[in-house]
């Protein structure tokens, strides 16, 4: 490897500088590496590369991760596939669709890894056929895995859940009794399991900071469906109407936004913060109803991968990890993100 | 007419007029299977009254269930009309998706709100026509021509959003569904359109022509083809109806929600069947009413309701659902299975 551990930011501006010389493509005047970086994108095959994911395509979230896959696929001129499953994180299906993949033996392979065992077989197999092997979205936590993908780009679930425990608890009342519902969308799957582990962790720090509140946090199977969550935790904020706040492990508190609106409760009563935007989570932050929301960049998650592959391809750099952040969002900023939201970039 | 003295004392005269009155509740039972799900219902309902600490049968708390109820009951209304006549229709939760995500398309593409409504019916429509037409033509069992069309139906509501989900136009009437109505406001004006179609379809199935017609061809499709009952077009009308109720049912969802997401109803297609089981109706066909529709739908949701309000460990959520469900089937064979035995005895 010629630099395994690169800063990220420079790292970002190298592969953002390779970008726009391969953009510009017979600019002439430019680095000593344009020739040859346009020279082989444009005389050799163009690069081969898969992305597989455990998600389903009416996930809006997997589509922005598609969008940044296929653009940078477009801009460096490369061959690329993304394969969702028909099942919403059905792993069995996942590992199908990479074994597939990789018996038609493709430059690169970008999958989310969302158990710690179940791809190591698949991976060994695209390793021993050359194939470049890179993370994103989803990391293993520990295991032989994380030996077989040479970067993980993405974010890192724990300390996003963190800083949204900490971010939305900053907003608690001042004094009086605190309640808490942390929605764990789907029981089980690393991704929710990890985020509530980090809201967790927030809140705890703010108990720490308040030994003399008292402090209920409640944990309920919110669902990844909207009317359900809605229904469940609307059925929690009548059984408890001094509820100080609900976190969602993904968007789906939009719905729960909506349920305090039909019931003429007023914004900021019941705080909700929550990962990822959706149009309809920035409505409802513009409406002040959500407060916090972590944003992951899919967009980006799609992109850097592509770039890192290339890169390696046409100039011998070995991929590294990027976090692709934790990037807290407030209502004042809605404006600007709704264009980008639209166009599912962000 | 005079009616001959019986030479009985009043105690065996009271007795008598008991045991006919226990004679015929249990005829009354026997005619209507659903009746046995109503009994769950109301056992159920008292558990979680007192579980809930009365909270559950609070306004707000059956503003929330009989929110979501019009939406589950309209669907499992065709699931269950379509099961009477002998077929199934599993793509009911991808039809759940793509009429209302149209109609927000066409909304926010300039289309008047009642033309938009109705392109969306006639898109449901069409697609209950393709499912009747290929069973049908084909002679293959509709749980494999709906199988596929759950998938199609579902990648052409990711293909038309382009897996994004359109915001909907916030200048729409949507009122005449969502605006609460009813003492109180505990209904939705949703749950008006529900009654009043489930009395229409009710009606039809109990006291017309062709309900008998969707009965006989479930009971026994030879025969009823033999006595002159039109069984293809019986067939064909229930599809149609089938992926209508689902189309609308979403729509329904998607204007109380405000989120038109490609991917809700995901799985809706076993709740339906299931709701309309629980509700009495054979998987074998021929037999089921719109009330046992309705029932096993509503059962549903108080479970799920139920074990929040209950506080249910979110771990073991699922757990409880399918246990309870489960505990649901068991208990109203059971009460069948007592109730016909009681019968034969008196």
């Amino acid at each position: 490897m010629l630099i395994p551990s690169f800063p990220s930011s420079l790292r970002q501006i190298l592969i953002c500088a390779a970008f726009a010389i391969r953009s510009a493509g017979h600019w002439t005047g430019a680095l000593v590496l344009s020739p040859m970086l346009a020279g082989s994108a444009s005389a050799a095959e163009p690069l081969n590369v898969v992305f597989t994911c455990h998600s389903a395509t009416t996930n809006s979230f997997w589509q922005a991760v598609k969008l940044g896959f296929d653009d940078a696929c477009t801009k460096v001129g490369a061959k690329g596939q993304f394969i969702f499953v028909q099942t919403e994180g059905s792993i069995e299906q996942q590992v199908a669709n990479m074994q597939a993949a990789v018996a038609a033996k493709p430059d690169a392979l970008i999958t989310s890894l969302v158990d710690n065992n179940a791809f190591v077989g698949v991976l060994k197999d695209a390793g021993e056929k050359g194939i470049t092997v890179i993370s994103s979205n989803v990391d293993a936590t520990a295991g032989p895995e994380l030996g077989l993908r040479e970067a993980f780009i993405g974010q890192n679930f724990i300390p996003a859940g963190t800083t949204l425990g900490k971010r939305l608890s900053a907003l608690f009342p001042k004094e009086g009794p605190v309640r808490v519902l942390v929605g764990v969308s789907a029981p089980g799957q690393n991704w929710a399991e990890q985020r509530a582990q980090g809201v967790m962790n927030g809140l705890e720090a703010f108990k720490k900071a308040n030994p003399d509140r008292q402090v209920t946090i409640e944990k309920i199977d919110s669902g990844t469906d909207l009317a359900i969550v809605s229904d469940r935790v609307g059925a929690y904020l009548n059984a408890h109407p001094d509820t100080t706040a609900y976190f969602d492990m993904g968007f789906w508190h939009a719905g729960v936004a909506k349920v305090l609106k039909d019931r003429n409760v007023p914004p900021g009563k019941v705080l909700l913060g929550g990962f990822d935007l959706v149009p309809q989570v920035l409505e409802m932050m513009k409406a002040g109803y959500i407060q916090i929301q972590i944003d992951q960049q899919p967009y980006e998650q799609g992109f850097m991968p592509v770039m890192e592959v290339y890169l390696k391809k046409n100039i011998g750099l070995a991929p590294a990890d990027i976090d692709t952040g934790e990037a807290v969002i407030t209502p004042d900023q809605v404006d600007s993100i709704m264009a980008l939201s639209k166009q599912g970039k962000r | 007419m005079s009616r001959p003295v019986q030479p009985t004392t009043g105690g065996a005269v009271h007795s008598q007029r008991g045991g006919s009155a226990i004679r015929r509740l249990f005829r009354i039972y026997l005619e209507k299977p659903e009746l046995a799900g109503v009994a769950l219902l109301l056992l159920l309902t008292f558990v979680f009254e007192i579980r809930s600490n009365g909270v559950f049968l609070s306004v707000e708390n059956l503003r929330g269930i009989l929110g979501l109820l019009p939406e589950v009951g309209l669907v499992s209304i065709g699931v269950t009309v379509l099961m009477i006549c002998g077929e199934f229709d599993l793509s009911v939760g991808s039809m759940f998706a793509l009429m209302p995500v149209s109609v927000a398309l066409l909304t926010n593409a300039g289309v008047p709100f009642i033309p938009a409504m109705l392109l969306g019916l006639l898109i449901a429509a069409l697609v209950g026509l393709a499912n009747g037409f290929i069973t049908l033509t084909f002679n293959i069992p509709s749980f494999i021509t709906t199988l596929g069309m759950l998938f199609i139906v579902r990648s052409l509501t990711v293909v038309i959003t382009g897996g994004f989900p359109p915001l909907l136009a916030s200048e729409l009437p949507v009122g005449v569904f969502t605006q609460f109505v009813g003492p109180g406001g505990i209904l939705r004006a949703s749950f008006i359109w529900f009654a009043v179609i489930a009395l229409i379809v009710g009606a039809m199935l109990g006291g017309s022509n062709f309900g008998n017609w969707i009965h006989a061809t479930g009971g026994f499709v030879d025969a009823a083809a033999a006595m002159g009952v039109p069984v293809r077009g019986v067939k064909m009308a229930s599809f149609i109806l089938c992926a209508v109720l689902a189309g609308f049912a979403g729509t329904i969802q998607v204007f109380r929600l405000g989120a038109p997401l490609p991917s809700i109803g995901d799985g809706l297609e076993l709740q339906a069947v299931a709701a309309a089981v629980i509700g009495g109706t054979a998987l074998t066909g021929g037999v089921g009413t719109v009330l046992g529709a309705i029932v096993g739908a509503l059962l549903n949701r108080v479970i799920d309701n139920g074990l929040v309000l209950s506080r249910v460990d979110a771990n073991w959520f699922k757990f409880a659902i399918g246990g309870l469900t489960i505990f649901a089937v068991v208990a109203n064979s059971w009460l069948r299975q007592t109730a016909r035995r009681i019968k034969v005895e008196l």
